[in-house]
């Protein structure tokens, strides 16, 4: 394993739906003798492309988690994890980009900047991670990387500069121009492993000029050496310019733009030449965790290999020999043998069997040193845990982790099926932060919850293939919420005296509306009630949240001041206390103008422009608001927020509303009140649902 | 409360009048190229968004992310004009309001009526409110529009929406006797309101070519928010 980190790196492919990350991943692997032969992503000899192991992943032509793996170039180590696509499995390109350096960022030369590039570039800003983009799918017909780099800039905010101009855009795309090395490069062979440097056509030439001047004009901010050179009319040389780029792309204030066919194997190894050249290596990334025995303060990891080992745990797998889980060290070194500990439980964990990936198949290890990525067999953890030296107590920081949206019941077939339904609810929950799942103790289903539908649909089929657990599904449930828009006061006193000790304790104050999930404000002078009953008070008001009195939805924005009480000497308690509470809150939550709030959802189609006013047909029966739409070329984009509830099988509505020629991608907006006929509709549901219980 | 303060600071209220704006058919905004008519239309889009009612705006020059933008921009220095306005409160009524308006961006040479009339079928198919005004932002007045214009006309008895149109005009161009630019004067009888900017030292000045009997009253506005200028 290569030690010397600078020729290390720890990339990432992320991109909209179909912008061709997998096809590109299986020509990088194949040009660096990883595999030695390429299939395509939906192949024709149905073999599927290597980093969709799963094969869920292969039939469907998407790549859900990510798969990671290793190779070689030019005397470097790259390990690439390919992120899915798909906006649903979002916490799978988090959590991928919690562990990278950099970021390889795919668009298609005909689309350009579609909706998930927006999500994808999002999520980079956060975990501020530096990217380079590539065009790819130069080779289709309406290809135009000049107008994706300026939408790079317009829609996205990058500093985009062109380090490549194409040899002729799509059947006549032959190669491109490197404004750097200011030579032009052809793709020969078979699957274009040789690449030829030659002298720039003629008729190219001047173009060719002319966006190198504009290059390093764009670069020369970032070095002064090369301000210099340009103001005195001295040489420019290669690496002023490159030493330059690396310098602003690491410092994320410019994105190099680098294009091809990854599918017509164009411009693949001049990308990897550029992730080397340009992306950061361990060394230039800042790492924090935090110190859970010094109030959680923020430590800088360093990547010394002797310093205390600290390693975070992002991906689990279930391979046939166990629990796979994927590390990045950020500190030390992990060694086979050692005895780390889980910073979440302490419990020590002992290294067995140490790999590092590619793709399905996997090579043994001594040691993973920082800075690198591999996986450990064996060990029972959760996604997101930190492994650290037993003389440090630290912890990654958390992940931001979305609650989910939309629920679903699953009935096992037989006794079989509900082993292996336990057995597999089990992995998915310690995979996914976004995946949830609890007993419904009054229905006594199973209850599965997530980011969208095709996540869940996702599940259960992997229930289905994975663990042989066949399950019947319910209709998908929507996670409404209950909240009151108006301030209501309370004053309620618990009493009871029924022989033995008697319970005494009265409440009173307002509830009102907050942003907050939930407040609680001791107002209580004078000790009208004592100070050791006022948490027994704002825990009786919390416990009511859990589930709205009248709808049964778990309640959220309320703030309760508790401005006065009384207590008795003898029979008052925390328990009397917490009643108290809960009586003052039903007391006030009807008077407080109760309202459900549900889900709204971001939809963006994209849709050729004569399915326009269709598609915004269909959003607007679905209760939608269209927020805009947009004509680019060919195709519109149109941008809108819908309620979930609406958006049950969309996917085919859309799909023979267009003749399957949309896409859309859906991600989580807000909570917004529901409407009132859609808030008695679900009233009339409940009370269906609660008498249907009652027979 | 909030909101009529907003409509009373607008510089379409003040100089057209924010039930005049959805009164008449076809109402135009002049200028030359880069004084204000987006920002005016817009001006004349909030005060009825601040009325609650929805807005269809179809622009063929600008992106829907910039229309957006020149959006947040104009409420902004509406909410400016005012003084001090509880930040949190105004922001709540922009994120009430903001969603009642749809932007629409078309390409300049495949835009035809028929993508407008879709739309409205769209809503009106499922029942549900439509816009009571229309913002065209970026007709070529240059070209012959005559049967945009009239196909524009029947839309709007069959909807019922006030269209407004943004109308660029010429440095060089020569005004008719009623001091109005060519544009204007051949569709002069589609319209029935006129407001032409003209820029003036560091302000703008706002004359009211065609508005019933309030015609040729001229307002001063601030160059860069657009908010009427005390004389």
């Amino acid at each position: 394993m290569i030690r010397d980190l600078e020729r290390v790196r720890n990339i990432g492919i992320s991109a909209h739906i179909d912008s061709g990350k997998t096809t590109l991943t299986e020509r990088i692997l194949f040009y660096t003798n990883r595999i030695h032969k390429i299939n395509e992503v939906r192949g024709k000899d149905g073999t599927g492309a290597v980093m969709d192991s799963m094969e869920l992943e292969k039939e469907r032509g998407i790549t859900i988690a990510s798969a990671a793996t290793h190779c070689e170039w030019n005397n470097h180590a790259v390990n690439i994890i390919d992120t899915p696509g798909h906006v649903d499995f979002t916490v799978e390109v988090e959590r991928s980009l919690r562990v990278l350096d950099g970021v390889v960022l795919i668009l298609c030369s005909v689309s350009g900047v579609q909706s998930q590039s927006i999500t994808v570039d999002q999520q980079m800003k956060r975990y501020e991670v530096p990217c380079i983009a590539f065009v790819n799918k130069c080779d289709r017909s309406g290809a135009n990387p000049l107008k994706v780099c300026g939408q790079l800039k317009d829609k996205l905010g990058h500093n985009s500069v062109m380090l490549q101009l194409p040899i002729g855009l799509e059947d006549k795309h032959e190669g491109i121009i490197d404004l750097v090395k200011m030579k032009a490069c052809y793709f020969e062979g078979d699957s274009g492993e040789r690449m030829v440097e030659a002298d720039i056509p003629a008729e190219l030439k001047n173009d060719a000029d002319t966006a190198r001047e504009e290059m390093i004009d764009a670069v020369s901010l970032f070095s002064e050496e090369l301000t210099d050179a340009i103001l005195e009319e001295g040489e420019i040389t290669e690496e002023m310019i490159m030493s330059a780029v690396r310098t602003g792309t690491i410092a994320r204030e410019m994105t190099p733009v680098f294009l091809g066919s990854a599918y017509k194997n164009k411009g693949v190894q001049p990308l990897l030449n550029a992730v080397l050249d340009y992306l950061p290596c361990p060394l230039d990334i800042k790492n924090e965790a935090i110190d859970l025995d010094n109030n959680e303060e923020a430590v800088i990891l360093d990547s010394d290999f002797d310093k205390p080992t600290v390693a975070l745990a992002f991906k689990l797998e279930d391979g046939q020999y166990g629990q796979l889980t994927y590390i990045r060290v950020y500190q030390g070194c992990v060694n086979k043998g050692d005895t780390l500990i889980n910073a979440r439980d302490h419990k020590k964990v002992k290294i067995g069997r140490l790999i590092r990936m590619h793709s399905n198949q996997m090579e043994d290890v001594d040691a993973i040193p920082a800075g690198h990525i591999g996986a450990i067999f064996g060990i029972d953890c959760a996604s997101g845990d930190t492994f650290v030296s037993p003389d440090v107590n630290y912890s990654m920081m958390s992940m931001h982790v979305m609650d989910p949206v939309i629920s679903l019941s699953i009935t096992p077939k037989d006794n079989k099926a509900q082993i292996n339904m336990s057995k597999a609810l089990n992995r998915f929950t310690k995979e996914d932060p976004t995946f949830k799942t609890y007993v419904d103790h009054e229905t006594g289903d199973t209850i599965i919850q997530g980011m969208g539908e095709l996540h869940l649909e996702v599940y259960v089929e992997r229930m289905k293939r994975e663990y042989k657990a066949e399950v019947t599904t319910g209709q998908p449930r929507v996670a409404y919420r209950e909240t009151i828009t108006r301030k209501a006061p309370f004053n309620y006193t618990h009493k009871k005296q029924t022989g033995g000790a008697g319970q005494f304790g009265r409440v009173a104050g307002f509830i009102e509306p907050t942003e907050e999930e939930f407040e609680f404000v001791n107002k209580i002078t004078g000790g009208r009630i004592p100070t050791q009953y006022i948490p027994a008070c704002e825990k009786g008001f919390e416990s009511c949240l859990v589930k709205g009195p009248s709808l049964e939805f778990p309640v959220t924005g309320i703030k309760v001041s508790l401005e006065d009480g009384a207590y008795h000497a003898v029979d008052s308690s925390e328990m009397a206390f917490q009643s108290a509470a809960r009586g003052g809150f039903l007391e006030a939550y009807n008077k407080a103008k109760p309202v459900i709030m549900e889900p709204i959802m971001k939809v963006v189609i994209e849709t050729p422009n004569e399915f326009q006013g269709a598609c915004m047909g269909l959003i607007n029966q679905r209760r939608g608001i269209i927020q805009g739409s947009q004509e680019e070329g060919t195709m519109s984009v149109i941008e809108s927020q819908v309620p979930l509830s609406d958006m049950f099988g969309f996917s085919t509505v859309l799909r023979s509303g267009t003749q399957g020629k949309a896409q859309f991608t859906m991600e989580f907006s807000s909570y917004k009140q529901a409407p009132q006929s859609v808030a008695d509709e679900i009233a009339k549901r409940k009370a269906e649902e609660k008498a249907a219980k009652n027979k | 409360m909030l909101k009529n303060d907003l409509i009373l600071r607008s510089p379409a209220e003040k100089i057209i009048g924010a039930e005049n704006i959805t009164n008449g058919q076809f109402g135009a905004v002049l200028s030359r190229a880069g004084v204000g008519k987006t920002r005016f239309l817009i001006q004349i889009a909030l005060t009825r968004l601040l009325c609650d009612e929805k807005v269809l705006h179809i622009s063929l020059c600008d992106t829907i992310e910039k229309i957006t933008i020149r959006y947040n921009e104009g409420y902004t220095s509406l909410v400016d004009s005012i003084g001090y306005v509880d930040a949190q409160i105004a922001e709540r009524l922009w994120d009430e309001i903001q969603h009642h308006k749809t932007g629409i961006a078309y390409n300049q040479s495949t835009f035809n009526v028929n993508k407008i009339r879709d739309y409205l079928d769209s809503i009106k198919g499922a029942d549900l409110s439509l816009p009571t005004l229309m913002i065209i932002d970026g007709l070529d007045f240059d070209s012959d529009l005559s049967d945009a214009l009239s196909e524009l006309k029947q839309l709007q008895q069959d909807f019922g929406l006030c269209t407004w149109f943004s109308m660029k005009i010429h440095r060089e161009d020569p005004l008719n006797h009623n001091g109005y630019p060519i544009q204007l004067e051949n569709y002069d009888m589609l319209f029935d309101r006129a407001v032409f900017l003209v820029p003036m030292e560091n302000k703008i000045q706002a004359i009211t070519l065609k508005d019933g009997d309030r015609t040729d009253q001229k307002f001063l506005l601030n160059s860069a928010s657009l908010m009427p200028v005390e004389e």
